[in-house]
């Protein structure tokens, strides 16, 4: 095997935006599933999708979803990073997800930079 | 056809991507290297997913094909 992947993906879409908020979600599934190490880091709408109960409303037209996704990515060992002043603002920082840790800038970047390569949604 | 032996065989009929190859790469973990994994699909995505998701982990593609409207793929495990 080659040296260990990581891939960081990025999320800034939300609910409001369901295709958006759903394809990291694919690619962090096809990630994970090959063998890839995958950090997901949710800023702005995005952190709406680790909310308690949000994931399961969340599904787009042809995709998996949201909710079977995002168990996947945490079941195959995807990490869940989330901005600290984005849920500090929404008041949601007791309300997330088993697995997801908030976090600041500098976390983000020492994983992104870290990593093999990065993907914004 | 020839047939090919299966040491395990996974459903994921009526799966969207990349749900397909995540079902593939759990049930993979069930099984010693060498051994054999039938994945039945209907997602289209599966005809390219299951050869790359194959190339990316270093299991062997061994054949596929199409069954009565469903792709079927055989998979062997890569060695340790």
């Amino acid at each position: 095997m080659a040296d260990q992947e990581k891939l960081v993906i990025m999320v800034t879409h939300g609910p409001e935006d369901p295709e958006l908020a759903t394809i990291p979600f694919v690619m962090a599934g096809a990630a994970v599933a090959s063998d890839v190490d995958v950090v997901m880091g949710f800023q702005g709408e995005g952190c709406r999708l680790v909310q308690r109960g949000v994931a399961e409303t969340v599904s787009a037209p042809e995709f998996a979803p949201l909710a079977g996704l995002l168990d996947s990515v945490r079941d195959l060992g995807g990490k869940l990073l989330v901005c600290s002043p984005c849920v500090k603002s929404r008041g949601i920082e007791d309300e997330l997800v088993d697995g997801a840790e908030v976090c600041a800038a500098a976390r983000f970047v020492a994983e992104i930079t870290s990593a093999t390569n990065s993907l914004v949604y | 056809m020839a047939t090919t032996h299966e040491d395990l065989v996974l459903d994921a009929r009526g799966l969207l991507c990349p749900m397909p190859i995540v079902k593939t790469a759990k049930a993979m973990k069930e099984l010693e290297p060498g051994q054999v994994l039938k994945v039945m699909a209907t997602d289209r995505g599966a005809l390219t997913d299951v050869p790359a998701w194959a190339e990316t982990t270093g299991n062997e593609l061994l054949e596929s094909h199409e069954e009565d409207g469903f792709l079927v793929f055989h998979l062997r495990k890569r060695d340790d």
